[in-house]
């Protein structure tokens, strides 16, 4: 199998294979901090995780129509992400009754097909803990056109996103088309969620995009602060993470590298942030 | 009063609006008209549809029956609302100074590239008007209650509006906010020509100010200007008869006059420090000089 030659050899972290998986990181580091500060915004943590989640039922329907694993992951990412949106804005029902019900859903879905697959449950593992290392050039093309457009977004939206993050029904009225706003932030949230997830794994993803908008929080003083410094802790922490996670003492997933790095910065700036404070 | 809209015309007309949620009938066939350039309130207990009815009027719901502009006819446009909110719940830790907010809903160029100078001086025209220049760069999360309604005011005042919209927009708030309600939206509204809907149950506040009132419990009990229209009958059938409710007609014509901590009293340049002075005590400052009906605005009314 080439996946396991490939695992074999990245357990050396030969120079070619860091590079790869450097270049994959510093196109995740922007799309993680920039959607991670709309996250928190927006409390959206629970909808990035149940995004994260659809990973297993992507695989399963790749399995069942026999589709690339990565399109059908993407794919579901962003049917789920609709729906979601789409429940939020119509229904009565609280927010988090609405993603907890179809993270279960998807969960469960995923689960039932894929236990009944050998081949696919030795996937399973990667997708929970993510590999970077094993980046290939069709994930780092697909990331680089995913942060383009990304960044074109957030030229359009930063201010009318932080405007409805405010209060939505301000923003509806003073005449901005907040429905076009949720759907194309939640379209691509769930892109960038899926994708890093190929990355840093289901259990991690909802950390590599909030700690270091976090991180920011206790720092910035307004809105050019908080999008500078978010980016900035967050390129922080990928490179040191996979630096971290190539050394032979250390021995870590690049993944939990990476996110106990971020964690270790935001627990600084909490701290600094309570001292400023006093 | 002096506006510059046609005397006649309508801002807004109700036409059998109703609205049912579930089982519960929130409004039924609502009938009233708010009159162009004025002050209107739209008092009622809680729960009896006044928010729905706001939410109408901005087409946020579904009804029956038609809400017309009438002053719009002809100009075949939806108008401009501005809109302060009861009380702005938010996250307070969310990194942004009060231009950032302010441009946020206002300008093109993301923030992380800088201000807008075009943008920026027109927003300081406007936090200068409603007394909040000095607060531009402070944090808008860790502004006072009443310091973020006037900040609102000016946003709501920056969308130029056609009719302002204010949700119980002193209640919860601390004097300097209270104040909104009085003299600061009464030059607004000459100045700007505006008109002025403001959800109350504060009914001192709407007899001392509004020229306009419409009595609302899921239906119209009656409209007009207030010392007409909210008579016992009225008040009682609106409120429930169980309310002690001031007599608001048994004040004598020549205590119509203020008290010193009346904050009408004072001249806008005095308004400054005697908020900052009695900030804490005056929670309810229109109520306070509401509840005798004030001589100056008494005579706009009629």
């Amino acid at each position: 199998m080439l996946n396991e030659l490939l695992l074999r050899l990245s357990e050396f972290a030969p120079p070619e294979f860091m590079r790869q998986a450097m270049l994959g990181l510093l196109l995740i580091a922007p799309l993680a901090a920039l959607s991670g500060v709309q996250v928190v915004n927006s409390r959206m943590s629970f909808f990035s995780d149940a995004i994260g989640h659809s990973a297993f039922a992507g695989v399963a329907i790749g399995l069942i129509f026999s589709l690339p694993i990565d399109l059908s992951m993407a794919g579901l990412a962003l049917a789920v992400g609709l729906i979601i949106t789409y429940l939020r804005r119509g229904s009565r029902l609280s927010t988090d009754t609405v993603i907890g019900i179809i993270f279960s859903a998807v969960v469960a879905f995923g689960l039932a097909i894929v236990s009944r697959n050998r081949e696919a449950s030795r996937n399973v593992n990667m997708f929970l803990y993510g590999d970077i290392l094993t980046i290939d050039d069709r994930e780092i093309a697909m990331l680089a056109v995913l942060l383009a457009v990304f960044l074109a977004f957030q030229f359009f939206a930063w201010n009318r996103m932080l405007h409805i993050s405010v209060n939505e029904q301000i923003a509806v009225v003073h005449r901005v088309n907040v429905p076009v706003y949720q759907y194309l932030f939640s379209a691509l949230l769930s892109l960038v969620v899926i994708l890093c997830v190929r990355a840093v794994g289901v259990l991690l993803v909802t950390a590599v995009l909030i700690v270091p908008a976090a991180t920011a929080r206790n720092f910035a003083r307004n809105s050019r602060q908080l999008f500078f410094l978010s980016l900035l802790f967050s390129y922080a922490s990928c490179a040191g993470g996979l630096l971290i996670s190539a050394q032979r003492w250390a021995n870590v997933p690049a993944g939990a590298a990476i996110v106990l790095l971020a964690c270790a910065m935001f627990a600084v700036s909490f701290a600094a942030a309570r001292l400023r404070r006093k | 009063m002096t506006s510059p809209a046609e005397p006649s015309a309508d801002a807004i007309r109700f036409e059998h609006v109703g609205l049912v949620l579930g089982e519960n009938s929130i409004l039924e066939d609502v009938c009233a008209h708010v009159p162009s350039g004025k002050f209107t309130a739209i008092v009622g207990p809680n729960g009896a549809g006044k928010t729905t009815l706001t939410l109408a009027i901005l087409g946020q719901i579904r009804h029956t029956g038609r809400i017309l502009f009438p002053e719009l006819d002809g100009t075949g446009r939806r108008p401009r609302f501005g809109f302060v909110p009861q009380r702005l719940v938010f996250d307070r830790d969310i990194p942004m100074t009060v231009m950032d907010y302010l441009l946020s809903g206002l300008q093109r160029m993301p923030l992380f590239l800088g201000h807008s100078k075009r943008h920026t001086d027109r927003i300081m025209r406007y936090l200068e008007e409603v007394e909040c220049a000095g607060l531009a760069d402070h944090a808008f999360g860790a502004l006072s209650g009443g310091e973020i309604q006037r900040v609102l005011l000016a946003q709501a005042l920056l969308q130029e509006p056609d009719i302002l919209i204010l949700d119980e927009p002193t209640s919860g708030v601390d004097f300097k906010g209270g104040q909104i309600c009085c003299e600061l939206l009464r030059r607004f509204r000459e100045k700007y020509g505006f008109t002025e809907l403001m959800i109350s149950h504060d009914l001192a506040t709407v007899t001392a100010h509004a020229d306009h009132v419409i009595c609302l419990n899921h239906r119209v009990f009656g409209e007009g200007e207030p010392r007409v229209a909210l008579t016992h009958q009225v008040l009682s059938e609106t409120f429930g008869l169980h309310l002690g409710l001031p007599d608001l007609h048994g004040i004598p014509q020549d205590v119509r006059e203020c008290p010193e901590d009346c904050p009408l009293r004072h001249e806008h340049e005095h308004l400054h420090d005697h908020c900052h002075v009695d900030g804490a005590e005056h929670s309810h400052g229109c109520t306070a000089c509401g509840a005798h009906s004030h001589g100056k605005e008494a005579g706009h009314a009629e």
